[in-house]
């Protein structure tokens, strides 16, 4: 694990080197709420992965939730309300992805490709172009506040990473859903559930979609229908930054992390450098492709010597 | 398990079904041949082209004619424009009100139209190619220059200001760009700390304005090129309890409402109600033959905080202008 931090300090201390406003406490703090946001919609889907799934609703389920939970705090005015709604709305996705790919047998990208579609439509058609704007400040405090100084959605980043860790690591359903992505015939030959352990993986996604949907209503202030549409590429990609595997049966949530922070670095590099607009998408390339160099090679010499 | 796996999906395909047919189900009398207008706008998402469909049915009211929507489902998507380009044109409507996702890419789409004798008139963005009825828009350089100045004249002149630009590489961010730049030489007291993209997204631009907070400690001015990204900053300077003037192009109902909050300096605007009015009447009064100019440039409104009454009325309950209010001759 160890190695896998050589990307980020590389890029650290060469933003530090050339920024001085990079290396201070309010920018740190800054990245990893930026990172928060990446995060929670990636975490579920690091399950789904490691399960050898895959889940591409996330950035539209982000989008729904939001949008779904914005219209329950506008019409109720009850805030846990609308947080609910939110969460659920993006638990029932996963619900309904994880059933289209244990029992009707779907690829989980063509199941979570025509989910992806159906949300958008479904998004489009109850937006109706319209924004839903103007929170609570109790509301926006869970995407903009602070507690100690620290950003509120870090917190939610860190008992996200806590609890899947925790969950991962040390229950037998983590352990189980490792089996799975490793062999699926053989961890169901070995008595394991897989449908309903492959369901569960996709509930989770869902709901941490639906919250980190949530998230991003208090953080902008207001919710319309394309508010995920960006999402879904990044979190797709920290995930396989930090390591997991598309295949299954290996990587985790601290190398998630790991992504998620390469790729805000990289935006927040540019901008404290003020990189010229027309070359972002090129740098933003070729230093995520470094970062998953320095990691892929550190990681071949370590397993070699063990 | 799979019965009820099924049925959510059946009724989620009705719900969408019944949401697609909703739009064009409504004006159909079967005794007269009313004309029809296909109106192509560029998405669903952006709250501006919704204003100019709900304007095109307010112009259908009032010349009794039947205006069709043709939307991508997949913003400002290029191949699907041209497929329902082709779409429409098996449907035959009498014209076609246009607005391309891409000023050069969709030109093939047009000369299509051309070929099957369908006269189109071009609305909000310029097309590159093809024959048109007519032009009507508005030019967002101009827009975006006399927004700029408003704001660079409420700093006095002077003070540090960032421009957190749209997508690169699209015509309108260029323009909105080449427009900021030109009010900003008229002021070379202004000094520009930076010129990131915000990608037209309000996500993007809100942690561009973090990042820029940080590198920067006095910033007066915010240039944003649509009002999704000003308001981004906006949710940026307030959760860093920083100050600055923010303006924005669009003239969205959300940023009138935070102008009126005193939270947005100003937004500027090529009223898109009017142009989905005038679009959809030119269209008609060709097919009546009726004069219709090659060319119609909207006029552009500065929204402040003292003029933004009317652009804060639901725009369902508004009726068109009548067109020689708005065309002079």
């Amino acid at each position: 694990m160890k190695y896998r931090l050589i990307g980020v300090a590389l890029l650290g201390i060469a933003l530090t080197l050339s920024s001085d406003a990079f290396l201070t406490a309010s920018n740190l703090l800054n990245v990893l709420r930026q990172a928060s946001l990446i995060f929670l919609s990636a975490s579920g889907l690091t399950l789904v992965i490691v399960g050898a799934g895959l889940d591409l609703s996330v950035g539209a389920n982000v989008g729904l939730s939001a949008c779904f939970a914005a219209a329950a705090i506008k019409s109720t005015g009850m805030l846990s309300l609308g947080f609910g709604a939110g969460v659920a709305c993006g638990m029932a996705i996963g619900i309904l992805n994880g059933v289209m790919v244990t029992q009707l047998r779907l690829p989980p990208f063509i199941a979570t490709y025509g989910m992806l579609w159906m949300l958008y439509g479904l998004n489009y058609w109850y937006m109706a172009g319209d924004t839903i704007y103007g929170f609570p400040p109790e509301f926006r405090a869970l995407g903009s506040g602070n507690w100690l100084g620290i950003p509120i959605p870090v917190y939610l980043m860190l008992a996200a990473l806590l609890a899947g860790g925790i969950f991962t690591r040390y229950t037998i359903f983590g352990h189980e859903v490792y089996a799975i992505g490793a062999n699926a015939e053989a961890a169901r030959l070995s008595g394991i559930p897989v449908g309903s352990r492959l369901i569960l993986s996709y509930t989770v996604s869902g709901a941490m979609a639906g919250l980190a949907g949530v998230v991003y209503l208090a953080r902008l202030n207001s919710a319309e229908a394309g508010i995920g549409d960006a999402l879904l590429l990044p979190a797709i990609a920290a995930v396989l930054i930090g390591g997991t595997s598309l295949f299954g049966g290996s990587g985790g949530l601290l190398g998630t992390l790991i992504g998620a922070i390469i790729l805000t670095l990289v935006l927040n590099g540019m901008n404290l450098l003020t990189i010229n607009t027309n070359w972002q998408p090129l740098v933003t390339g070729v230093i995520v492709l470094l970062a998953a160099t320095v990691d892929s090679f550190t990681r071949r010499r370590s397993e070699s010597r063990a | 398990m799979r019965k009820t796996g099924s049925f959510v999906l059946v009724m989620g395909l009705c719900i969408g079904l019944a949401a697609c047919g909703q739009p064009t189900e409504t004006n159909v009398t079967p005794q007269a041949q009313k004309e029809t207008i296909a109106l192509f706008t560029k998405n669903q998402t952006n709250p501006y082209f919704k204003t100019i469909r709900v304007a095109a049915q307010a112009a259908a009211r009032a010349m009794n004619v039947e205006v069709v929507d043709y939307i991508p489902t997949k913003a400002d998507s290029i191949p699907e424009q041209m497929s329902q380009i082709e779409d429409a044109i098996t449907k035959r409507p009498s014209a076609a009100v246009f607005i391309p996702v891409d000023s050069k890419a969709v030109v093939p789409g047009v000369e299509k139209f051309n070929a099957a004798k369908i006269p189109v008139v071009n609305l909000v963005d310029r097309a590159e190619g093809g024959e048109f009825v007519s032009f009507m828009g508005c030019d967002d350089y101009t827009v975006s220059l006399e927004t700029a100045r408003y704001l660079l004249k409420k700093m006095n002149g002077k003070g540090n200001v960032i421009i957190i630009e749209g997508m690169g590489g699209s015509s309108n961010n260029t323009k909105r760009v080449a427009g900021f730049r030109k009010a900003l030489e008229e002021f070379p007291n202004v000094k520009v700390l930076a010129s990131q993209t915000g990608e037209f997204q309000r996500v993007k631009a809100l942690q561009v304005t973090e990042n820029l907070l940080q590198a920067h400690r006095q910033i007066d001015g915010i240039l944003a090129a649509n009002d999704a990204m000003a308001l981004g900053a906006i949710e940026a300077l307030d959760a860093a309890n920083r100050k600055a003037m923010v303006i924005g192009i669009n003239g969205t109902k959300e940023a009138v409402d935070a102008v009126k909050a005193g939270k947005m300096l100003a937004t500027g605007d090529c009223d898109g109600f009017l142009q989905g009015c005038i679009g959809v009447m030119g269209a008609v009064r060709h097919l009546r033959n009726m004069p219709v100019p090659k060319e119609v440039i909207f006029p552009i409104t500065v929204f402040d905080s003292t003029n933004y009454q009317g652009a804060d009325i639901p725009y369902e309950s508004r009726d068109c202008p009548p067109w020689e209010k708005i065309v002079k001759e």
